[in-house]
């Protein structure tokens, strides 16, 4: 045992001094590391275009795929010398314990020119909170919809509702017939912020409700945000039976088994449905409010960020310029089918493009993570106080005046 | 010779040496941590660069409302977590070790069979519960529907802790078990014997012999299951992930942790949960101390 445990600890010292994966190879190529999460072999696919164009450099993608433990492995990594030369960031909150410490190049367009034309909304999230540099070039754009089932509509006789009072009557007539008409379960607490924009984002009247809370001129327990999340409560005829104790898992399996009529849920579903449910042909829509249209929530889901501690900094400079231009956008949406984040990309997928065209005309930024500061984060109290409205222990006013209370703690 | 003249001398000198390699790891993996962990709580940190002395700052976050908030109920869970453990897992550990102690026949592969669960890891086992208790599709719900009994376990607030303690007995009753057995397998039968001639009933014997016997026993069973109880984590991660579903229903202090040192986001996250980390050590530890004293005495 002892022996065994000395052994480990000689072979962590012996790794811990051995150079890093960054160093120059025999005939000059330079290796530029990239550290992130989900699959490998789709960064391969992708960055193998790269080094065709630029054959002194090789990209060597690593994929962390336990995303939860990814924060601390990329903090330790930068802390140290043995860190990647660019990684992915987590957006908005979460980077700020990165940039805090340092441990991130600042960009600016002369380096990256192509972060002159995004989309501020969309860089919000790569800066620091307290300086307002961008930290990073955002890849993904995810927004949040109904999916559904077009085998189950057309069987039925429904269509995507235009008006509320169609979505609830499909609704009905789905569960008449024995289908679950939403696939949602509140177990897995960080569903229901979601849920809740999906279907309450133009109750409270999306970006300018949102811009009023952070100048304090209003609050969340102003009626229409209330009015927003009790959509969870009035819709809960038509989630499963004890929606709060359904997981997300579930959710996904009642929807991908055909036992469910629609999903609300991120874009990033369509991959996992597509794989899972090959047969099930899906379809998107925005749930309409009484009022009309409604607001498709979304939100930037991270960026590619460069360390300071770089050996190779202009080169991953370069290679940053490259992950903010139209030519990486394209390839990124049409090999994960995910929207970038980099302006002016036309998806081939005709189900992305219309999500698309849809969240050009009536996109809003997703509520949640403007508020995801705090310790406990507002996010979390919040996702908490959601679970309660849901079991119908509270109130939507009490719900959102926990958020109230949580947000006034660091606002 | 040398080594002859201090073998003559008694060898406390050399003896010591050999615990040097032992003395060297455990100050490198448990000694060192615990010191940095000490230190880290009086800092203010930005993400992992350590930024200026915070005193007790951190320490004063932890008694701040909207932690606080979360702190009391999860600490409440974990005693409810002790008391469940107590009241059912080695209640029923008892049981079973004395109707094992009569069975003549299989008693090995009876113990082994109780045993066996707790050979698997706790997340496995929380998985296996969480898809056997899922409202949706879980076996459990479809053979209790027909009674009307079926219900979201894991889902309720009400339901929850109580079925992460039926869960808990579940896998780990073989431990409390195996130990009453060893110890009912150390007291002479001719207590029993003698006090059976006297006249006393089966139970006289177990109330009057057999039960204080075991009151070392069951002073070893409760320290583990207290220190078990308070440190709890992978199970319940398992059942109800890092918030502690429902609406925190299961929150304990090993989630919150969790949540603070690497699910927040906040920039002095280390700060917060080193100071975190500092009391439950001391809690746990003082706890048991005191714990042990009182059960000492008694026994």
């Amino acid at each position: 045992m002892r022996l065994a445990a000395a052994a480990v600890a000689l072979a962590m010292a012996v790794t811990a001094c051995a150079p890093s994966t960054t160093t120059r190879a025999d005939q000059g190529k330079i290796t530029l590391s990239v550290w992130g999460w989900g699959p490998e072999a789709n960064y391969d696919k992708m960055f193998a275009e790269y080094e065709k164009a630029n054959p002194g450099v090789d990209v060597d993608a690593r994929s962390f795929t336990t995303a939860t433990e990814y924060d601390t492995i990329l903090s330790t990594g930068l802390a140290g010398d043995n860190g990647p030369d660019l990684a992915w960031l987590r957006a908005g909150a979460n980077l700020q314990p990165l940039v805090e410490a340092g441990r991130l190049l600042p960009l600016d367009t002369k380096d990256v020119p192509g972060l002159a034309a995004y989309d501020e909304k969309v860089l919000r999230y790569a800066k620091g909170d307290k300086d307002g540099k961008v930290y990073g070039v955002p890849f993904a754009v995810q927004t949040l919809q109904v999916i559904y089932n077009k085998k189950i509509f057309a069987d039925n006789g429904i269509t995507p509702p235009k008006t509320y009072d169609e979505m609830i009557s499909s609704a009905q007539k789905l569960k008449a017939k024995g289908i679950i008409p939403f696939a949602f379960g509140g177990k897995d607490d960080w569903m229901l912020p979601i849920v809740a924009s999906i279907f309450g984002t133009a109750h409270w009247g999306g970006d300018d409700f949102i811009a009023a809370v952070k100048a304090k001129q209003k609050k969340f327990a102003d009626p229409r945000f209330v009015e927003g999340i009790d959509q969870l409560n009035k819709l809960k005829p038509y989630f499963p039976d004890n929606a709060a104790g359904v997981s997300y898992t579930d959710a996904q399996i009642l929807f991908s088994s055909g036992k469910a009529a629609m999903f609300p849920g991120g874009l990033w579903e369509l991959n996992f449905f597509g794989e899972n449910a090959k047969d099930i042909e899906l379809g998107v829509f925005t749930p309409p409010v009484p009022e009309g249209q409604g607001l498709m929530p979304g939100f930037t889901d991270g960026s590619y960020g460069v360390n300071v501690k770089t050996r190779h900094k202009a080169e991953a400079l370069k290679f940053a310029a490259w992950l903010a231009s139209k030519d990486y956008g394209q390839l990124y949406t049409d090999t994960l089918r995910i929207f970038s984040a980099v302006p002016g990309v036309t998806p081939k997928d005709p189900l992305l493009g219309e999500v698309s065209t849809t969240f050009d005309r009536h996109g809003a930024t997703y509520f949640m993570n403007e508020f995801a500061y705090g310790n406990p984060s507002s996010a979390a109290v919040f996702s908490k106080a959601l679970q309660e409205m849901l079991l119908g222990r509270i109130t939507a006013k009490q719900a959102a005046e926990q958020l109230d209370k949580s947000v006034s703690t660091w606002l | 010779m040398a080594l002859g003249a201090r073998r003559g001398q008694g060898g406390n000198g050399s003896s010591y040496l050999f615990l040097i390699p032992a003395l060297l790891l455990y100050s490198a993996f448990v000694v060192y941590p615990l010191f940095t962990g000490l230190t880290y709580s009086f800092f203010s940190w930005k993400g992992t660069l350590r930024d200026s002395f915070a005193g007790l700052d951190n320490y004063a976050g932890l008694l701040s409302g909207s932690f606080l908030d979360q702190l009391l109920p999860a600490l409440g869970h974990n005693a409810l977590l002790f008391a469940g453990t107590m009241l059912v897992q080695n209640t029923l550990g008892l049981a079973f070790a004395l109707a094992l102690s009569r069975v003549r026949r299989g008693k090995r592969a009876l113990q082994t069979m109780f045993a066996l669960p707790y050979l698997v890891n706790p997340l496995v086992i929380g998985y296996l519960w969480t898809l056997l208790l899922s409202p949706a599709f879980g076996p459990v719900n479809a053979l209790l529907k027909p009674l009307g009994l079926a219900m979201p376990w894991l889902g309720d607030p009400d339901t929850a802790l109580p079925t992460v303690i039926v869960i808990t007995t579940w896998q780990w009753v073989g431990f409390p078990m195996l130990l009453f057995s060893a110890a009912l397998g150390g007291i002479p039968q001719e207590y029993a014997e003698a006090a059976r001639t006297d006249g006393a009933g089966s139970w006289q014997v177990l109330r009057r012999i057999t039960l204080p016997l075991l009151k070392p026993a069951m002073a070893t069973v409760t320290i583990l299951s207290f220190i078990g109880s308070m440190g709890t984590f992978a199970l319940v991660y398992a059942l109800g992930g890092s918030n502690g579903a429902p609406a925190g229903a299961t929150d304990v202090l090993g989630l919150l942790f969790y949540r603070t040192a690497f699910a927040s986001g906040d920039v002095n996250a280390l700060g917060t949960s080193s100071a975190l980390a500092v009391f439950m050590f001391t809690f746990i530890f003082g706890s048991t101390l005191l714990l042990e004293r009182v059960l000492r005495r008694k026994a």
